[in-house]
């Protein structure tokens, strides 16, 4: 749709750029390991919630609206329930519905992108006009309307998002594949008579990584808005399971007497969101790979 | 050229087509019987319900239906609102007017918030351009809906004699109309104007190394010369066709913003529509923004062929 050509990502070899500057902290590397990092903190926070979790998150209690405290270190809602472990649990819940659409989004992208790339032709044609037109909507408009017509249940979420974020992913799949199949590393490949199928996984497959990576992450961040937002919309996945978008709609209400209930999921959105970005960015570094949108 | 533009609005109009059966598909997918969500009650007559089904012409084949929706939707006839039962369109026309409204006070602080600090970055480089790159980089991670929650609440908490939510008609008090706009409109726009700072940094940077400035301030133009007449304008051509398809992004966006800020714009009534589930009402919304997105970005896409001659035709 745009009009600014997109780069065909160059399909260097990965690790190619970790040495450049001779050091082995290059900015690129910092980051990539500042990501992981928020990373780890955040599964490992998810895998355990019910164990770190101070309180059942959907234990109420008559101390409502209350300020941080000993008890509370986030306060409490507006019907008493301890902010913090809602907050903790209620990663699960978006952080579930994110990954997994994603990496639906990455395996229907990957083949479907492949596909286009590699038999190109009329195939190319059929697969990225379709795209094309889920490619039309706005993100958001797009996951309201399926939404909507298919009802907020966590499995429709999941199918919503990964059928939103399909297209981008293709498009990036597809572009290195045109490039990449007529290098002469294939062609002799093909000369030898090697099978198709092995072709694409030996010789293809492995140039498409490295753009693929730096997206995905790309994605993982923009998806995380578009759970929460739905979420915050009123379709995100039912009650009483809390989820961050969901919390932050929720605590608007009162917000004014208890700014820590609209702060806290706010943070956590901002710090999943920035998790997921700053690790594009380091990848893009260190794998060097261009821009990939 | 002429080639270029008509196969273009060929492309668009089939995107279109695609884009409208999408919108009609999914509100033919709602779970359960859209006689009964059209009659809004599960106790409703056999006959009523019947009655309505001819009405809707939901006894019609899928095809009929589809070619029948469409005919109307290009005459203008968007449907029937479940709740209002009154035509979807002139409600419709009424919240986009707003949300235009809205989308161009957030373009413009957009645009010169990202031009400023792009600017500023890219020529005072040091600690500028760091803090420049650091606010870019951090304001990438927070969604525009967040933006809006906090500034609401900040507001709320240090300006309690402001009245941020709410929205005066431009018709009632001009000035008042754009106050409202705002700070709704601020928080559209942080997003984009990182968009357009970084794009304007990268144009500046670029621009700044090449021979003819050298030449034009070995010759003694002044810094602000330079600046104005060479750096500028030479960079600004890629920035505004960055800032187009941001813009254009905003249409999008502003559904949050404007049920955050209780702006009545289309974002506003599309939310609504979900609560009371009046189909028809985001079916004809899905249509419209969609289609509007689509005609924007085919106009860039022209625009920016014209512009650049490198762009295949």
């Amino acid at each position: 749709m745009s009009g600014a050509a997109q780069e065909t990502a160059p399909a260097g070899a990965p690790a190619a750029a970790a040495g450049r500057q001779g050091s082995v902290f290059t900015q690129g590397r910092l980051l990539l390991g500042l990501g992981l990092a928020m990373l780890a903190a955040m599964l490992v926070v998810t895998i355990l919630a019910p164990l770190i979790a101070p309180y059942s998150p959907s234990a109420t209690s008559p101390d409502s609206l209350a300020p941080a405290s000993a008890g509370h270190l986030l306060g409490t809602d507006s019907i008493g329930r301890d902010v913090l472990s809602r907050l903790i649990v209620g990663g699960r819940t978006t952080l579930l519905i994110t990954v997994t659409a994603v990496l639906i989004a990455l395996v229907a992208g990957l083949i479907l992108g492949l596909a286009a790339g590699y038999l190109g032709g009329l195939v190319d044609e059929i697969i990225m006009r379709a795209l094309d037109v889920i490619f039309a909507f706005p993100v958001l408009l797009l996951a309201i309307a399926v939404v909507a017509a298919l009802g907020p249940t966590v499995p429709n979420l999941i199918l919503t998002i990964a059928i939103v974020y399909t297209p981008a992913m293709a498009r990036v799949v597809r572009a290195p594949v045109l490039s990449v199949k007529q290098w002469d590393h294939v062609e002799a490949a093909r000369s030898i008579g090697m099978s198709e199928m092995r072709l694409v996984l030996r010789h293809i497959l492995p140039i498409v990584v490295s753009p693929i990576l730096v997206a995905t992450s790309l994605t993982l961040s923009q998806t995380i808005f578009t759970v929460t937002a739905l979420s915050f919309l009123g379709l995100g996945p039912p009650p009483p399971d809390p989820n961050w978008g969901g919390m932050l709609s929720e605590a608007r209400q009162f917000m004014e007497l208890a700014p820590l209930t609209v702060i806290g999921p706010a943070a956590a959105i901002v710090f999943a969101t920035l998790t997921f970005i700053i690790i594009a960015n380091g990848l893009r570094e260190v794998l060097d790979v261009g821009s990939v949108r | 050229m002429t080639r270029f533009v008509l196969g273009r609005l060929a492309w668009m109009a089939a995107i279109l087509l695609g884009v409208s059966l999408v919108a009609f598909v999914l509100m033919r997918a709602i779970p359960g019987d859209f006689a009964i969500a059209a009659a809004g009650s599960q106790r409703v007559a056999p006959e009523v319900l019947a009655a309505i089904r001819r009405d809707l012409g939901i006894d019609q084949p899928l095809t009929a239906q589809y070619l029948s929706w469409l005919g109307h939707a290009l005459t203008g006839d968007l449907g029937t609102s479940f709740v209002t039962r009154r035509p979807v369109l002139g409600e419709l026309l009424s919240r986009l007017a707003v949300t235009f409204q809205l989308t161009f006070v957030a373009a413009i602080i957009a645009t010169l918030m990202g031009l400023a600090t792009g600017l500023a970055a890219a020529r005072l480089r040091g600690v500028t351009d760091w803090l420049v790159r650091l606010w870019n980089g951090l304001m990438l991670a927070v969604p525009n809906y967040v933006v809006a929650t906090l500034i609401v609440l900040l507001c709320g908490l240090y300006f309690p004699e402001i009245t941020v939510l709410g929205y005066t008609p431009f018709l009632e008090n001009p000035l008042a109309n754009i106050g409202s706009l705002l700070l709704p409109g601020l928080a559209l726009a942080l997003a984009v104007s990182v968009t357009i700072a970084e794009n304007m940094r990268a144009a500046v940077l670029e621009v700044a190394s090449q021979d003819f400035v050298m030449v034009g301030r070995a010759k003694g133009l002044g810094r602000g010369a330079i600046l104005r007449d060479y750096l500028v304008r030479n960079a600004l051509t890629p920035v505004i066709t960055a800032a187009g398809l941001k813009i254009a992004a905003l249409l999008g966006g502003s559904i949050l913003v404007e049920t955050i800020f209780a702006i009545p714009g289309m974002g506003q009534y599309l939310f609504d529509s979900i609560n009371s589930r009046d189909y028809p009402v985001i079916q004809a919304i899905v249509l419209v923004a969609a289609g509007i997105v689509v005609l924007v970005n085919t106009a860039i896409d022209i625009a920016y062929a014209r512009v650049d001659a490198r762009v295949q035709m």
